[in-house]
């Protein structure tokens, strides 16, 4: 039942992905991209980091995707019906599309981590009532420990945090400079 | 039967890694790349995740980098369309292929 539902969401992804890359209206193709979004977070689910999904469906459905329909919305008049979506070179990019998938399929089934019987993923069991967060658990699937390995000085995560608050600053304040509308 | 091969995680990664890396050299439209390196980032996302699943190693590495990899991907869809909108209030266009001040 949840192998259904895991390849169920596999193709709800792949289909939509595709139909991303290669609808002609902007507002469906990112319309489709939200769906992909909310079948790659199930995804996340499937593998037990409910945190993780849940921030992927707020920062990526929620944000990203309604920022891409904004930019649709204020570039509204390129897209009428005649212009062509698709650039000159769509041979060349079936061709490096499909290499790239070609080697990194035959790469990962003659990889060595993979010989001998198939590893799997085990789904949870359900268990009833989860265990109140201890400070030394470091469970898979625990915000507490998530927070704590991301902040804690001895596990040298510490500065790239910092560092990406500092980025995120950064582009929030480059984002208002470059989209303002100069004085002329 | 509760259980799925983690080569499947990594094959639905690889599809969708090819079908974003497909949208980002085929189409014209600017977002439309955008959203193309979306779909790669989260095919990267669903590798991560599934290594740190499957390895049951006491750390948690992959998700880690999976918030990093959010983050920024977060910051670059914004700068990114900022710096759309201000190309389309110059030039009337969104197109990858007229946007060529930069050629030497």
């Amino acid at each position: 039942m949840a192998n259904t539902i895991f390849y169920l969401i596999a193709g709800i992804i792949i289909c939509s992905a595709f139909l991303v890359v290669t609808l002609r209206n902007l507002f469906h193709c990112a319309l489709f991209l939200a769906l992909a979004m909310f079948g790659v977070s199930g995804v996340f689910l499937f593998l037990n980091f409910e945190f993780l999904a849940i921030v992927q469906v707020l920062i990526y459905v929620g944000a990203v995707t309604v920022l891409i329909i904004f930019g649709i919305m204020l570039t509204r008049n390129v897209m009428d019906d005649k212009t062509r979506v698709l650039n000159k070179q769509v041979f060349l990019a079936i061709i490096a599309a499909a290499a790239v998938m070609t080697i990194s399929f035959s790469a990962v089934g003659k990889s060595v981590f993979f010989e001998g019987d198939h590893p799997t993923i085990t789904m949870a069991e359900t268990s009833a009532a989860p265990d109140p967060p201890k400070p030394s658990s470091l469970g898979q699937n625990d915000v507490y420990a998530l927070g704590l390995e991301l902040i804690r000085p001895e596990k040298g995560y510490a500065f790239s945090f910092e560092f990406v608050s500092v980025l995120l600053l950064s582009a929030l304040v480059g984002a208002i400079v470059v989209a303002r509308k100069e004085k002329s | 039967m509760n259980s799925i091969p983690v080569l499947h995680f990594l094959y639905l990664s690889i599809i969708l890694f090819s079908i974003g890396l497909f949208g980002v050299l085929i189409r014209k439209n600017a977002i439309s790349v955008l959203m193309g390196v979306e779909l790669m980032l989260n095919a990267v996302n669903i590798n991560y995740l599934a290594f740190a699943k499957y390895w049951n190693w006491n750390t948690l590495t992959g998700p880690v980098f999976v918030v990093f990899v959010i983050t920024i991907a977060a910051a670059e869809a914004a700068v990114a369309l900022a710096i759309i909108i201000s190309i389309y209030r110059q030039m009337k266009s969104t197109n990858v292929d007229e946007v060529h001040y930069l050629r030497g």
